[in-house]
């Protein structure tokens, strides 16, 4: 193998692929990238078994061939090369590769190509069409609610859900639960339902560069996702998703509206003295205002109160501040709002007037 | 690998020890502090002049009494035990984060790396003696090796105010003289059980078959033969989980009445709720401990949603009696425990009612 290619091309491939390997590998080979030189690019493949992307980079090329290099290392010294052509041989006896550009030279170890997985093809498959910007708003919205301690396998992933007319995702932890619903033309027609990993989901939403479109395929254990050259192959959680209408709950009687910013600023600095542990703050819900207190015995405690519109029940409701958090900090309406029913019962945080979307946030009280 | 530099501190004679510094007329003569012989009180600590006569920790206090005719029987202060306590591991946390406490008076330290920069574990242990001793003026004894299971030998190797280093080049040597019954868990009825089969030294494990010594020594086992190659890679834990908690308590005469066994139980049940608290945990399983006048010892336990409030706790316990014959038989000692323990925070985040 042989080649010259630019290096923020090469550079651009490499730093998407870098989300993919594994720091810590017990299979050698998938520590590397593996490059295969064809006749005018260079196609590049990096897999942790469960996800895996090909992408490939416009590439002068002498001679065609196929390597495997260490992923992280390449990464390290094409970042450091000057803005210029870099050139790739493969040295005699196929055991190692010199990467060459301007006065610099090195050499690197390669593992033979052979040992590379192959992971399956989208040849076949049906085909939807996603809108890439839709797609990247709602993972933003969900992937804060998929569990990192949850052993329970279902959860460790998004439900994506595609209809003739919508998509939507939905996440949980067991605690909160995140769902979205966009309107949208995929072209899929029934419904179709997959379970994706977190993975998956992370390396998605790196792909997704503004509003181009994502072409979506699944095969018998996997999905695949092309968007701007780029292949995206991801095992699906072979899992059933629990039954998630069952908890966003129907019969909350009371609202209070809230502007965003004040809310997260006040949630953000009565925090502060909740328990580290729990991280508990408490909304002392009253005639037209909203105290949130916290207090942990031998720290001390804090509140802060918000003026509201609300003549209902007076009442408390203690939230984990990070659940809070986590839905402020991606809603980007002007004004949110809370819907419950007593201290115990499932409680739902929306924004206010979002436009197009459905995004609904469920959040189990904490117990006090 | 760089070998490990771990230190076990282990004060002498604890609780003995703070009341000698504390009451000038204990020093020098035999103290045991615990509960009182008539009420079948046991010895918690014992001064080393009391354990020249052969009385120590865990015996019955009478016992003591009868083989230390002038002991001097002290009434436990845990508050101030704990008060002593902390302050010795502030002490020890100063030096290394990675501290990880086994009792109020015992803690392993890696000091592989230490806040005081020495690059020698015995150096470290020499400045913590001296430390301990200005700042409570109580000795301690210390072990420095390469692991847990070393340095806790070493620490007992020389007590009181001892130190003993295993250097790594020196722990084959150390090994060839150590007898199975010096490891901890190795108790008197599993060394026997060696010593039938030949074995005296940790060493002659080697030699064993693997079948036969899993007869011998069961699920010890493995450990013993890792231990007997001089391996211990458990690492200090500075947060190491409990698992469990309990009290018990063997009554001076032998309780019939139900509504006092009822009422011993609930009391006990409380006090594991209130150690929940404190160290922000619930636990799913509430168990009794019930011995009999003729030492038959059952348990009874209760597994439920998780909780750690004492109305709730005790109520569980005290159901649980009903399982046992406490009332129509006379009760010995009665206990009472909680397990099954989990962070309270992760279970106050209540759970959608997805099922």
């Amino acid at each position: 193998m042989e080649l010259v290619v630019r290096k923020s091309d090469l550079l651009k491939e490499l730093s998407l692929l870098q989300g993919i390997v594994e720091r810590k590998n017990t299979i050698p080979i998938l520590a590397n990238v593996l490059l295969e030189a064809g006749p005018d690019a260079v196609s590049l493949l990096a897999t942790d078994l469960d996800v895996g992307l090909r992408s490939r980079c416009e590439a002068t090329v002498t001679k065609p061939g196929t390597v495997t290099l260490p992923a992280k290392k390449l990464f390290e010294i094409v970042s450091a090369l000057p803005d210029t052509d870099v050139r790739l041989t493969e040295d005699k006896g196929g055991k190692s590769v010199t990467i060459a550009a301007d006065r610099f030279e090195s050499r690197m170890q390669t593992l033979p190509p052979s040992e590379f997985p192959t992971p399956p093809d989208d040849a076949g498959a049906d085909a939807a069409s996603l809108a890439g910007g839709t797609l990247k708003r709602m993972i933003a919205y969900t992937r804060f609610a998929i569990t990192s301690e949850d052993t329970r396998y279902f959860l460790n992933g998004a439900q994506l859900v595609l209809d003739a007319s919508s998509m939507s995702m939905v996440a949980t932890d067991g605690h909160r639960l995140a769902f979205v619903r966009m309107e949208a033309e995929s072209g899929v027609s029934g419904k179709m339902e997959v379970l994706l990993p977190r993975k998956t989901l992370n390396e998605i939403a790196r792909l997704l560069d503004g509003e181009d479109a994502v072409q979506f395929s699944q095969g018998e254990n996997h999905v695949f996702f092309r968007a701007g050259g780029r292949l995206l192959i991801s095992r699906k959680i072979d899992a059933n998703f629990p039954a998630y209408e069952r908890v966003i709950p129907k019969t909350n009687d009371k609202r209070i509206e809230f502007d965003r910013d004040r809310l997260a600023a006040a949630v953000r600095r009565v925090r502060l003295l909740s328990n580290e542990r729990s991280k508990a703050v408490k909304f002392v819900i009253g005639k037209d205002q909203v105290e949130i207190t916290s207090s942990t015995p031998d720290l001390g405690e804090a509140h802060e109160v918000l003026p509201v519109d609300y003549g209902g029940e007076t009442l408390q409701i203690c939230f984990n501040a990070d659940y809070v958090d986590n839905f402020l900090a991606v809603v980007d309406t002007e004004n949110v709002s809370l819907e419950f029913k007593d201290e115990m019962s499932q409680a739902v945080v929306k924004p206010v007037g979002a436009e197009g979307y459905d995004y609904t946030y469920v959040i189990m009280p904490m117990r006090i | 690998m760089v070998p490990r530099r771990i230190l076990h501190v282990d004060m002498d004679a604890f609780y003995a020890s703070v009341e000698q510094r504390d009451r000038p007329e204990l020093r020098g003569r035999p103290v045991a502090v615990g509960g009182s012989p008539a009420s079948r009180g046991v010895v918690a600590a014992a001064s080393y002049e009391a354990r020249a006569f052969g009385v120590r920790s865990a015996i019955p206090m009478s016992r003591a009494v009868r083989l230390c005719p002038h002991l001097v029987i002290v009434r436990p202060d845990f508050q101030k035990y704990r008060d002593v306590s902390q302050r010795v591991f502030a002490l020890y946390r100063e030096v290394t984060p990675l501290v990880e406490p086994l009792s109020l008076d015992e803690a392993y330290l890696d000091v592989t790396e230490n806040a005081w920069g020495e690059r020698l574990g015995v150096a470290v242990a020499r400045r913590l003696k001296r430390e301990i001793r200005e700042r409570t003026g109580l000795t301690a004894s210390a072990g420095v090796a390469p692991n847990k299971f070393l340095a806790k030998i070493a620490s007992a190797w020389r007590k009181p105010d001892g130190r003993t280093v295993i250097a790594p080049e020196r722990v084959p040597s150390f090994l060839e003289t150590l007898p199975v019954d010096a490891l901890w868990g190795v108790g008197p009825v599993t060394a026997k059980r060696l010593r039938e089969r030949g074995i005296d030294r940790l060493v002659d494990v080697r030699r064993m078959e693997a079948a036969a010594l899993r007869a011998a020594v069961g699920g010890l086992a493995d450990w013993l033969r890792e231990l007997a190659d001089g391996r211990d890679d458990r690492p200090v834990e500075p947060n190491r989980a409990s698992k469990s908690s309990s009290s018990e308590c063997t009554y001076a005469s032998d309780l019939t009445d139900l509504d006092r066994i009822r009422e011993e139980v609930d009391v006990m049940a409380r006090e594991n709720a209130a150690w929940l608290v404190s160290r922000g945990l619930v636990a799913r399983t509430v168990t009794i401990k019930v011995r009999y006048a003729d030492f038959s010892t059952i348990t009874r336990s209760h597994s439920h949603g998780p909780t750690n409030d004492a109305d709730a706790i005790a109520r569980r316990a005290v159901v649980l009696l009903e399982k046992t014959d406490a009332g129509r038989r006379a009760v010995r000692l009665l206990g009472a425990g909680v397990h099954g323990l989990l962070d309270a925070s992760a279970w106050q985040n209540g759970r959608l009612p997805f099922e």
